[in-house]
């Protein structure tokens, strides 16, 4: 099994009282073990739906969304998931925050100390583990967020625009240091963005997305190994070419 | 000698500050009566001075109307408010989490809270007292009192979870029930203090009303009630001084826990 995870016809169509709106159609998409794919594409085009359903917090209309070989049926601790709203726990204590995960499945404390304290050093947060979150920076919440996400060790790591809330360059910092843990980890990644920027500089394939109903317009392997140069010509060709294709994506669809 | 300057920032000036205009204020207040009760001289508004000498002479020899010690009529009042707020408290929060959680369970009891809760506590005290007695009847009307703030904030407070928390620990592997103690309780818990500290303050109302409706059983309510009933109105001042200083002492200390649950929330 070489497939993390595999998305099938996957199809979602939102229903008002008279009105159908086709959000996602036929949309299919496999992600090998280790690797990063972004979900890249214009606002309101749907990615965060596709990324929800995969989670399991959305059922799909039809399709099938297929993790380490299981059908997913709902939320389960196989997917992590990293929010672009943080989403922490402001009652909880950082340690006890990443702990969170591993509290549920019933895992014994000195065990959840020592996998909390391994993440806690990964994201760089050893010094804040018992600091409150309301004291945190948001660069520091996302770690946070990110430490709890992995401590579950998922099969697969689902970020919705994680670094979507943060300035600008504390959202350099954040890729750098997701590079830095995808290389620990090894994790299997899809990743939600509208940043092209970020898109090129993180991943294995970019998969761009047309305007609603949602579905593949094209996808763009990424061939440069990590880390890459942002002001290098041939990425920045890439982006060029891609904000191209986004931006035709954009006036067709203005009517 | 240094000239003493006031300074914004530090803690004790600020204190000095506040105790100072405190005090002033209330001593106006004072003076005001005293003026007032000097001025129209009737035996319904005593002056300080008499209330003063009342309430040492209640401390030593207890009210003779009743027979029982100021301490027996204070601990009667709390003892019924402590009892109606426990009970209000005890039905109105897990209500209000099932209500703000399940909307079934919602449409299901709002006709019905929507029915009662027009109906004053007070409206209910006769009924209370003539059919349960001196102790629970005021009890009851507290509950009365308690119930509706402490369950209309919980539901409110249901309400305003974060729906990413929820989201959030579900894809980390929790299940329902998980979700409502481990979350949803927890986002909770700063609302439903609020509503406590509302409901302290209708339900403290309540217990003294309550109470002048009974034929016994003491309680501060009783006390006032009796001492009217007699003509003894620098008792009577004493008995509502009781209830003002009662009721700051219980808003009080609904405040100070109020403030220190949501710090341990982090929600400030």
């Amino acid at each position: 099994m070489n497939e993390s995870l595999s998305i099938k016809n996957l199809e979602k169509v939102f229903k008002t009282e008279d009105d159908e709106v086709v959000a996602i159609a036929d949309f299919n998409l496999d992600v090998k073990k280790g690797e990063l794919v972004s979900l890249l594409g214009p606002s309101g085009c749907g990615k965060t739906t596709i990324l929800r359903m995969v989670a399991g917090l959305l059922e799909p209309s039809s399709g099938d969304v297929v993790v380490a070989g299981n059908k997913v049926s709902g939320p389960g601790s196989d997917r992590g998931m990293v929010f672009q709203e943080f989403a922490l726990f402001p009652w909880r204590s950082v340690r006890k925050n990443i702990e969170f995960g591993l509290e549920l499945s019933g895992v014994p404390k000195a065990e959840r100390e020592q996998r909390a304290n391994e993440y806690l050093e990964m994201v760089g947060l050893e010094r804040f583990a018992d600091a409150r979150i309301h004291e945190l920076s948001g660069g520091m919440k996302q770690r946070v967020g990110i430490a709890r996400a992995l401590a579950n060790d998922p099969e697969v790591l689902l970020m919705d625009e994680p670094f979507g809330a943060l300035d600008a360059q504390t959202r350099n910092i954040m890729q750098k240091e997701l590079l830095k843990i995808i290389k620990r980890t090894e994790k299997t990644i899809l990743f939600v963005t509208h940043s092209v920027d970020e898109a090129v500089f993180l991943s294995d394939r970019i998969v761009v997305l047309t305007k609603r109903p949602g579905s593949i317009k094209e996808i763009i392997e990424v061939p440069w190994p990590r880390p890459r140069d942002r002001a290098s010509p041939e990425v920045t060709e890439m982006r060029k070419s891609i904000l191209d294709e986004l931006e035709k994506e954009n006036v067709m669809n203005d009517d | 000698m240094m000239p003493l300057r006031y300074d914004p920032d530090k803690k004790l000036h600020q204190f000095a500050r506040v105790l100072g205009i405190t005090i002033v204020s209330l001593s106006l207040l004072v003076l005001v009566w005293w003026m007032i009760a000097l001025l129209i001289d009737i035996p319904y508004l005593p002056t300080p001075v008499r209330v003063y000498d009342a309430f040492w002479r209640l401390m030593e020899f207890g009210d003779v109307a009743t027979g029982l010690t100021m301490g027996e009529h204070v601990q009667s009042s709390l003892q019924r408010f402590a009892g109606g707020f426990a009970i209000a408290f005890a039905i109105a929060v897990p209500l209000g989490l099932a209500m703000g959680y399940s909307q079934t369970t919602e449409e299901f009891s709002n006709p019905i809270i929507e029915v009662i809760r027009p109906i004053a506590p007070m409206a209910w005290a006769p009924l209370f007292i003539l059919s349960m007695g001196a102790l629970l009847g005021p009890m009851m009307v507290v509950f009365i009192g308690v119930f509706f703030p402490v369950l209309s904030n919980t539901i409110f407070g249901v309400k305003k979870i974060d729906p990413y928390m929820v989201d959030a620990a579900r894809t980390l592997g929790a299940n329902n029930l998980q979700v409502f103690y481990k979350v949803m309780f927890p986002c909770t818990v700063p609302f439903i203090m609020n509503g406590i500290k509302i409901g302290l303050g209708i339900g403290w109302m309540c217990i003294v009303a309550a109470e002048m409706i009974i034929a016994f059983g003491g309680g501060v309510g009783y006390f006032i009630l009796t001492q009217s009933q007699i003509g003894n109105w620098s008792n009577v001042f004493v008995g509502l001084f009781l209830v003002s200083a009662l009721g700051i002492l219980t808003t009080g200390l609904a405040d100070r826990v109020h403030r220190i649950v949501v710090r341990r929330v982090g929600m400030e």
